[in-house]
């Protein structure tokens, strides 16, 4: 096709012929201001993400604190007999516990009550060892009669104590 | 009034630019900033962009100065600068969307500047209208490939994309300004009072 027949190579002509310089610009004063103000628009803004990085940061470890670090809650009193189960877990009165520690409370409480059963080897062991301590003292030169008294009346209460627990175990092992 | 890609400086008005001379750096400024903003206008469109732009452009040309190698006039080191600017601002969708909300002024522009550019003729009002008339990524590759002389390839690998959307892009410029500037027939009437 001949050059001068062909539109896209008019256009082009066109286009060309199109001033390059038509868009006065602002001086250079203004344009150093420019630079001067978005130099420190930069710097402000590095400054405010700074700023908001150590807000995130401090707040991701307050967090972590709550959730992880924080004092461990008292433990309510249990009552005399309640399942060991019961008197580890936390209560829901508890006022230091995070938020929601006090439905998980609830909703690990058992539906219906639950009979454990615990183990009286420890509970054995130790009226063994009360009962030996006071053996020894009881045997000890030193000791007044009052004294002898009030340590032969212990000796008793402990010695009523575990044969209570041995029945326990002989009735545990027995048929149902 | 020539074109950026074509604007040199003198060796000596460099050297004393990059050592930070004032005067020089102010020299530079006047040689090479009215080709600069007009590039950027007729890429992007819009008066108060092409300056956000502009000021960009030039604050990475100064910056970067101490840095050319002189291997290419120093106002195609900065139509690279220029350009590579813009189609960063166009390679954005949601900045694209924008732009193609707002109305563009390259018209009255075309207006303002037949009268107070010498040499500008009323023809080039039209061209400049149909120009603005466009969608900017059209616009912008229109622009880079018949006047700034840049390949499909070049203006593919500018715009990340393949060298089919350089094409196709082109293409529907094209006719589009066909459509835009070819004669009317029923030219509009004129009635004298």
């Amino acid at each position: 096709m001949h050059p001068d027949l062909d539109p896209a190579r008019d256009l082009s002509r066109l286009l060309r012929a199109l001033p390059g310089e038509c868009a006065a610009p602002y001086g250079f004063a203004e344009f150093e201001q420019r630079a001067h103000e978005r130099a420190c628009r930069a710097r402000d803004s590095r400054g405010g993400a700074r700023l908001a990085v150590a807000v995130a940061l401090g707040a991701c470890a307050l967090g972590l604190l709550v959730r992880f670090g924080g004092p461990l809650p008292a433990q309510p009193p249990a009552a005399e007999g309640a399942p060991l189960a019961l008197r580890s877990a936390p209560g829901p009165e508890d006022e230091d516990l995070p938020p929601g520690a006090g439905e998980r409370w609830l909703a690990s409480l058992p539906s219906e009550p639950v009979i454990v059963r615990v183990g009286t080897r420890a509970a054995v062991i130790d009226l063994q060892d009360r009962i030996a301590q006071l053996d020894d003292l009881l045997g000890g030169a030193r000791v007044g009669p009052a004294e002898r008294a009030t340590l032969q009346q212990e000796r008793s209460r402990l010695l009523g104590t575990l044969v209570q627990v041995r029945y326990a175990e002989t009735l545990a092992d027995g048929p149902p | 009034m020539s074109r950026l890609a074509e604007i040199a400086v003198p060796r000596e008005l460099l050297t004393r630019a990059c050592a930070g001379e004032n005067a020089a750096r102010q020299a530079l400024y006047a040689a090479l900033a009215p080709a600069t903003l007009t590039l950027i206008r007729r890429l992007v469109g819009q008066r108060a962009l092409s300056e956000d732009l502009f000021q960009d452009a030039m604050m990475i040309f100064y910056e970067r100065l101490p840095q050319f190698r002189e291997e290419a006039p120093l106002g195609a080191w900065l139509r690279q600068i220029a350009v590579s600017r813009c189609l960063m601002y166009l390679r954005s969708p949601w900045k694209r969307a924008r732009l193609c909300l707002e109305p563009i002024d390259s018209g009255v522009t075309a207006e303002v500047a037949a009268l107070v550019t010498p040499g500008y003729r009323a023809e080039h009002i039209d061209v400049e209208r149909a120009l603005a008339s466009l969608a900017p990524t059209a616009r912008a590759v229109v622009w880079m490939y018949e006047v700034e002389g840049y390949s499909h390839q070049e203006i593919a690998h500018a715009f990340g994309r393949s060298v089919s959307f350089s094409k196709s892009q082109l293409a529907r410029a094209h006719a589009r300004l066909r459509t835009l500037l070819e004669p009317q027939e029923h030219p509009p009437s004129c009635t004298l009072i």
